[in-house]
């Protein structure tokens, strides 16, 4: 991976620049005081302004197909968010259990992690948190068990498919590994976690929440069919939202990537969603969705791979692989364990988004010992449950618990950062040791 | 013409100090849609409007702009109970800090634009040199103005 052919700036070791800027840069974004999009620009900028890697190789760098997907993805979703279709699914899912506090917190969180398994934990939030707070507020309940039990299940539910959280796009688009790959290995034991999950948050706050028949008989008067905006493009939302999920299980083999289907979906459906318009409203519609895009983390993937190319250039991360696995002595059982808990703690402290992006060349160096890309598989696993899993240990954990962290302050119910990782932190740890149970037995004994 | 001929000087005010049920008596005994708040020198310090009241009942999440409609909920009580809870609190809490604001020496097409760019109030506060109000313009004195006066009188005045 060395690249003597690079200029580096004032002939400095291309190690220590490349290293310096992924440090101070993954400092200035823990820090929060900056936008992240525009740290990992200037970072990647930095990388091939100082010569590390020149720009063909910076190109080169960034993994379009997680870029496709996302951007794909969030097309989608801003229009058929649209429909007020997940509105109406809260909705219904509250006036099954007859308004029921428990059962309430029961039901939308398992919306929630059905909606994060099929489309980004963010848009779910977003969308499900504002009718929490008008649920509870009926209720006449504090929302923040509601909002607690999201966080998790949004995470969790995101742990289970290829597209639901970005580390998982991340790896599996690195590993060429399929949407139905995740399907068969990581799904099957979220179920099991978020039932440990739930029955731990019962003890925490479940045993308390009570609502007066009154209130009870207010979330019955919910009309759920009054969400519903656009039948036509609800139709329009439903059909492209299935044939893209159906495009994911069979891509792999046709031999197309995530993003094909995840970009012609979007294409396909910003035709359909304004077909038979005339072209003032098409122009119209297309520009209030291209800005529904969020831009900033597109941006912030695009400079962040280009800084972990620059750091792969040197050799540095090769080096850090063959040190881990001097730590473990190269077993394959406790560099699997290690990954899984080492990725959980930091993915808990930081943004798993760059955390991810930098194990994957590490993990990657790792084949010659394991013998081949083919045995680094369970490693892979390793790393999507504990980066998914572990950014429920704190409120900085992911980018969904900051979204609705922001927003239950803006709507005037804050969630103390310490006492969010007082509940959540040893719960997290919980179903990593769940996660690590389920990996031993599946692909390490 | 300017916006200084055109205005209403027979002003309603209110300090930010005054409670809520205060502005909200002054309002109905006056039968004006929106009140500037001012301080002891008239300097303006934000205004205060019937939207702006309905908006601190309104529960944040909603006003926030997550749920846009939500023809689906019924009536909770929430607007009676947060309307009971503001009616001690002071103006300066849910005052509008950013009204239109235009100089007494600007032209009507200037103070039209003003008024449909912000598209938040009917109205626009004229102040002058020192930001010291000095009357309100509503856009129904525009139009008004328009109709009354011919052309000539519009340019030379």
């Amino acid at each position: 991976m060395h690249d003597a052919a690079n200029q580096v700036i004032f002939g400095l070791d291309p190690t220590w620049v490349a290293v310096s800027i992924l440090l101070v840069i993954y400092g200035i974004i823990m820090a929060e005081k900056f936008n992240r999009a525009v740290l990992s620009l200037l970072g990647a900028g930095l990388m091939i302004l100082c010569g590390v890697v020149t720009q063909q190789q910076a190109v080169a760098g960034i993994d379009f197909n997680t870029i496709g997907l996302l951007t794909g993805m969030m097309v989608i979703v801003a229009i058929s968010q649209k429909t007020g279709m997940f509105q109406y699914v809260a909705i219904k899912a509250a006036k099954m259990v007859k308004g029921e506090p428990w059962g309430i917190l029961v039901m939308l969180s398992i919306v929630t992690a059905v909606f994060s398994a099929l489309l980004d934990n963010v848009t779910t939030v977003l969308l499900i948190a504002p009718v929490t707070l008008l649920i509870t507020d009926a209720l006449g309940i504090k929302p923040y068990p509601f909002l607690f039990a999201q966080i998790f299940a949004s995470n969790i539910g995101g742990t289970a498919t290829l597209i639901g959280d970005p580390p998982n796009i991340m790896i599996g688009s690195a590993a060429n590994l399929s949407f139905y790959d995740f399907l068969v290995n990581l799904a099957p034991i979220t179920p099991l976690i978020m039932l440990m999950t739930m029955v731990v948050i019962w003890f925490m706050f479940g045993k308390g929440l009570h609502a007066t028949e009154e209130a009870k008989a207010l979330i019955m008067q919910f009309n759920e069919n009054d969400a519903i905006k656009d039948i036509p493009l609800l139709k329009k939302s439903l059909f492209v939202l299935f044939c893209v999920i159906g495009g994911f299980t069979v891509a792999h083999t046709y031999h197309l990537e995530p993003a094909t289907i995840a970009m012609f979906g979007a294409a396909a459906l910003l035709l359909l969603q304004t077909w038979g318009q005339d072209l003032r409203s098409k122009d119209h519609a297309y520009e209030g969705i291209m800005a529904e895009v969020e831009w900033t983390t597109i941006f912030f993937f695009v400079g962040l791979f280009i800084i972990v190319t620059g750091v792969e250039h040197t050799g540095v991360i090769e080096m850090m692989a063959h040190k881990t696995l001097e730590l473990t002595g190269g077993d394959f059982t406790a560099t699997a364990g290690a990954i899984l808990w080492v990725s959980a703690i930091a993915s808990a402290l930081i943004d798993n988004i760059p955390f991810v992006a930098t194990m994957i060349p590490l993990i990657e160096s790792m084949a010659p010992t394991f013998g081949g890309e083919e045995a680094l598989v369970p490693l892979w696993w390793a790393l999507a449950l504990g980066a998914c899993l572990g950014g429920n240990g704190s409120l900085i954990g992911a980018s969904a618990n900051l979204i609705v962290a922001g927003f239950a302050q803006r709507a005037g119910h804050p969630i103390a950062f310490l006492v969010f990782m007082k509940h959540a932190f040893l719960l997290m740890l919980m179903s990593i040791a769940v996660a690590h149970v389920y990996l031993y037995m599946r692909y390490l004994s | 013409m300017h916006a200084d001929l055109i205005m209403t000087k027979d002003l309603v005010t209110c300090g930010p100090d005054q409670t809520i049920s205060e502005v909200i008596d002054l309002l109905h005994d006056k039968s004006v849609r929106m009140v500037p708040v001012v301080d002891d020198n008239n300097h303006i310090l934000g205004a205060i409007n019937t939207l702006t009241f309905l908006s601190s009942l309104v529960p944040e999440y909603i006003v926030q702009g997550y749920l846009k409609s939500i023809p689906y909920a019924p009536d909770m009580g929430v607007l009676r109970k947060h309307y009971r809870e503001i009616l001690n609190h002071k103006v300066s809490d849910v005052m509008d800090r950013d009204p239109t604001i235009v100089m007494e020496s600007e032209s009507l097409l200037s103070v039209t634009a003003a008024l449909i760019t912000y598209d938040r109030f009917e109205y626009a506060l004229v102040v002058d040199k020192q930001q010291k109000l000095l009357g309100i313009v509503a856009s129904s004195d525009i139009l008004r103005c328009l109709n009354k006066f011919s052309p000539e009188e519009l340019f030379d005045a």
